[in-house]
């Protein structure tokens, strides 16, 4: 019970009290990246301006008639985050953000572990 | 630290004279070799796909090989008596875990490294290049898979065998949830489930086959907080194990 209840208090410190989801946590400058389209930017593709319902008008014709495929099918500036790929940047290998994140819950669990074994060994001894 | 090391050798020999190991390798190679037939149909970066896809081959190889192989060591040696004079004189209860672990994380090491080596051989006859980045991947699929063999022994000692294995591919499924994805299972509490989500590691964090499917580079350091990220949940959870075990009652 003890354990369980030093476990629970540890968990519960502020800095750790909604762990961390990487689209939750990630600042502007991370998911901002990732290119959307909107109006008044350029279609690469049609080469005209974007207006709001363009891509479901032009592209969804595309993708139907099957005249353009993969890359064709949409084209982005080199170099820019296309939308669509937040799932594949909203990684841990991506996120250097939760790097700190990382280290802390490890030197949590290791201290939750030592005390674990302590305490576990104490009870034993005292049985 | 000396009758850890003789009782892993020991637990190492065991494991290997066991066709559960072997079974397991096999599949494994055979799954590889079957991505590897996949046909190309002229589609460029046709090497993506068999790394993709052989990492995953991986990853669920070390669920296996964690279930196979530690789910029935401490429940045999209960049914045929021999942890009783184990832990009656020669070895405390935590040297016959970490003798146990040690010899079943040798031979999950062992088998994921042959696994990684037969991924990169199937790179190579299909004219692929293999990334530099194959090794630490698989470095980090082992230190899930020595996590994983940690989960496993707690199980072990602490509910029936027929339990073990589902509970771990449980752990193992909503482990690799988000935390809203993990909430999402239940919107009704999203505090209970938070806090839930809190025990639970994060397992993409060992994950990198899609970085390394579309060739991009990842910081050494990342690498490192990964495996210190691993190795500190496993010993959380064999702490746990311990802890468990400690209180069980042989007779």
């Amino acid at each position: 019970m003890r354990t369980v209840l030093l476990i629970a208090s540890l968990f519960l410190l502020s800095s750790c009290r909604t762990d961390y989801d990487i689209a939750e946590v990630a600042p502007v400058e991370h998911t901002g990246e990732a290119h959307q389209h909107g109006a008044g930017e350029t279609c690469l593709e049609h080469g005209v301006p974007m207006t709001e319902g363009h891509e479901a008008e032009h592209h969804g014709d595309d993708v139907n008639s099957g005249s353009l495929s993969g890359s064709e099918r949409h084209l982005h500036a080199p170099g820019e985050r296309n939308h669509g790929t937040e799932w594949f940047f909203n990684q841990p290998w991506a996120a250097s953000f939760i790097w700190g994140k990382m280290l802390r819950d490890s030197v949590i669990l290791v201290a939750l572990a030592v005390a674990v074994l302590l305490i576990s060994g104490l009870r034993r001894r005292h049985r | 630290m000396r009758p850890v090391v003789t009782f892993a050798h020991m637990t190492l020999r065991s494991l290997v004279r066991r066709r559960t190991i072997w079974g397991i390798s096999i599949v494994i190679l055979i799954a590889l070799v079957g991505i590897g037939q996949i046909p190309g149909y002229g589609v460029s970066n046709q090497g993506r796909f068999i790394l993709d896809f052989g990492l995953f081959g991986l990853e669920l190889g070390a669920l296996l090989l964690a279930i196979g192989l530690a789910s029935s060591i401490y429940p045999r040696d209960r049914e045929r008596r021999t942890i009783m004079p184990l832990i009656a004189v020669p070895l405390s209860r935590g040297q016959y875990l970490m003798g146990r672990f040690t010899g079943a994380a040798l031979v999950q090491s062992a088998s994921i490294l042959t696994g990684c080596v037969g991924l990169m051989a199937i790179l190579v006859l299909n004219g692929h290049q293999v990334p530099a980045d194959l090794f630490p991947a698989a470095a980090l699929l082992i230190v899930e898979g020595w996590f994983l063999l940690a989960v496993v022994f707690f199980f072990s000692f602490w509910t029936s065998p027929p339990l073990n294995a589902p509970l771990t591919v449980l752990l193992f499924i909503v482990s690799q949830l988000s935390v809203s994805g993990f909430v999402a299972l239940l919107p009704s509490a999203p505090a209970l489930m938070r806090t839930l989500r809190l025990l639970l590691p994060h397992m993409d964090v060992f994950h990198i086959k899609d970085p390394i499917a579309h060739g991009l580079d990842i910081p050494g350091i990342y690498f490192v907080l990964a495996v210190v990220y691993g190795l500190s949940y496993m010993a959380f959870m064999l702490a746990v194990a311990l802890a468990v075990f400690r209180k069980r009652d042989l007779k």
